[in-house]
């Protein structure tokens, strides 16, 4: 199997447009006779995981609605052909003389919250159709099979509801405790450190492995996030009160598959509204010189209707990683809270301007 | 975040159904009644985490003024081999986005940076675009990054 660890810099600055994407891809395949591959081993006699890697992908986590299970090659094609054409597009000259965006928004939805965010050449999305023993998935979750997170509990519900309730006792903008993980330079955004550890569909979906006999580090890019893995069955999760930012994890070797165990998750840290009884389980295998393949598997009876498992290939990286050092989002929390105090004191000022 | 919604919707079969939560909803920060357009000079980069700021110099009402530029993560940029030398001082660009929420401060997100010819600042048809990166005809070469391992 080629290579699918193409990054945008590799066909945003090489090779621009999707020909020569696939091209590259091509170039990459092994010439004449391939050497096997050969399972590379640590001191210790078990697979070696270590590296950088990246699971940027464009398969989301849950299956769209009427979607197969696995997509044919020509239709991973157009869909890929399409990203490109996409950041292209995006990439394409602005006219010098445009007017300033329009008054009251410029309409865009989501995080970019009708002010636009910033332009297409930040991002590095992930191109790639996730592919898993030779399938072209649809969806990361592969256990329900319809691919979609299991319904909730009614506990769940009301867990929710009694959450939403308490936050709802503060302003959004009250302080920087109300403010998200990630806003705060705390936590990466979605699950991307985990665990599970799922692409953030935006950028810096990158991890370095560091492993030795006794423990298994993974640093996520987003946002300096380092997991550290101890190694052994003979370990014990601490007691219930005990909760790191991204739980406890304790992992062991079964044949050639890292097994990690991970329970004590931090309570606002939590995946998915999940409760204090979450349990993740995650197998980490090298399938080939350039992949890894992650699954996971959430328990948590109290929050789940079932248990649920996923896929996600991680594909080598021969970019480097940088430190993502920031703290309380730099400018931006101060923004965010300033920017309210001011609006106010408008509010306070408009409030009082009729009576006088 | 941001673009992220509209790279999924618009473009793939595969739609995705998942909200990222980002750092911030730039809605929290920007205020979407005080549109700007602002042209001038850079006079100084900060290539931080999680948001690189660019200062420009620009003339509002006459008076001249320093305004701060919000962008993206460098770490994504500096992969491509863009770092904060790849935008020189002095290199003028035009702008538009949205004010902070608060009009104290002088500081807008960076909804469109281009050149002044309307090329995307680090992306242009000749190379990255970007002012000596070394990655355009004419200029020296600059050496790859070392192997991650």
């Amino acid at each position: 199997m080629p290579p699918r660890h193409l990054t945008f810099g590799t066909f945003g600055f090489a090779a621009l447009s999707a020909g020569l994407l696939f091209a590259n891809v091509a170039a990459q395949a092994p010439a004449g006779i391939a050497k096997p591959w050969t399972l590379p081993r640590t001191a210790d006699g078990h697979p070696d995981l270590q590296g950088n890697w990246t699971n940027a992908t464009v398969t989301p986590i849950e299956r769209p609605a009427g979607q197969p299970t696995v997509l044919s090659k020509d239709v991973v094609a157009r869909i890929e052909k399409g990203v490109v054409d996409r950041i292209e597009r995006l990439a394409a000259p602005s006219d010098p003389n445009r007017e300033a965006p329009p008054q009251g928004g410029d309409g865009s939805t989501g995080a970019a919250g009708n002010v636009g965010g910033y332009n297409n050449f930040w991002i590095d999305a992930g191109e790639r159709v996730a592919m898993v023993n030779g399938e072209y998935r649809t969806s990361l979750i592969v256990d329900p099979p319809d691919g979609r997170v299991p319904a909730l509990t009614p506990e769940a519900r009301e867990r929710q509801a009694a959450r939403v309730k308490r936050f709802q006792q503060f302003g959004e903008y009250d302080n920087p405790e109300n403010r998200p993980l990630a806003e705060r330079c705390i936590a990466s955004f979605g699950s991307n450190a985990g665990p599970p550890m799922l692409p953030n569909y935006f950028y810096n979906n990158n991890y370095t492995i560091v492993q030795t006999k006794d423990h298994v580090l993974v640093m996520t890019e987003m946002v300096h996030d380092a997991r550290v893995i101890r190694i052994g069955k003979h370990h014990q999760h601490p007691p219930a009160h005990v909760r790191p930012w991204w739980g406890d994890s304790i992992g062991w070797w079964e044949g050639d598959t890292l097994v990690v165990e991970t329970t004590n998750f931090h309570p606002q840290q939590i995946f998915r509204g999940a409760s204090d009884t979450l349990k993740v389980t995650e197998r980490l295998s090298r399938v080939d010189a350039d992949s890894l393949l992650y699954k996971f598997t959430i328990d948590d009876p109290a929050t789940f209707t079932r248990p649920w498992s996923g896929e996600v290939p991680f594909e080598a990286m021969t970019d480097l990683i940088y430190e993502y050092a920031c703290h309380e989002g730099n400018y931006a929390l101060s923004n965010v809270l300033s920017g309210e105090r001011s609006q106010e004191k408008a509010r306070a000022a408009a409030k009082k301007s009729p009576q006088q | 975040m941001r673009i992220a919604f509209s790279l999924l919707a618009a473009s793939l079969v595969l739609a995705s159904t998942v909200p990222v939560a980002g750092h911030h909803a730039f809605g929290a920060e920007f205020d979407p009644n005080a549109p700007i357009k602002l042209q001038g000079k850079v006079v100084k980069l900060e290539w931080v985490n999680p948001h690189a700021w660019i200062h420009i110099a620009v003339v509002k009402d006459g008076k001249p003024e320093v305004w701060m530029v919000e962008g993206g993560t460098p770490n994504t940029l500096l992969r491509r081999g863009l770092t904060r030398d790849s935008l020189t001082v002095g290199t003028e660009l035009v702008v538009d986005g949205y004010q902070t929420k608060d009009h104290s401060l002088k500081r807008a997100n960076g909804r469109d940076v281009t050149f002044t010819d309307g090329r995307k600042m680090f992306m242009g048809s000749s190379g990255t675009g970007a002012p000596r990166d070394g990655r355009d005809p004419g200029e020296g070469k600059k050496p790859p990054p070392p192997p991650a391992r």
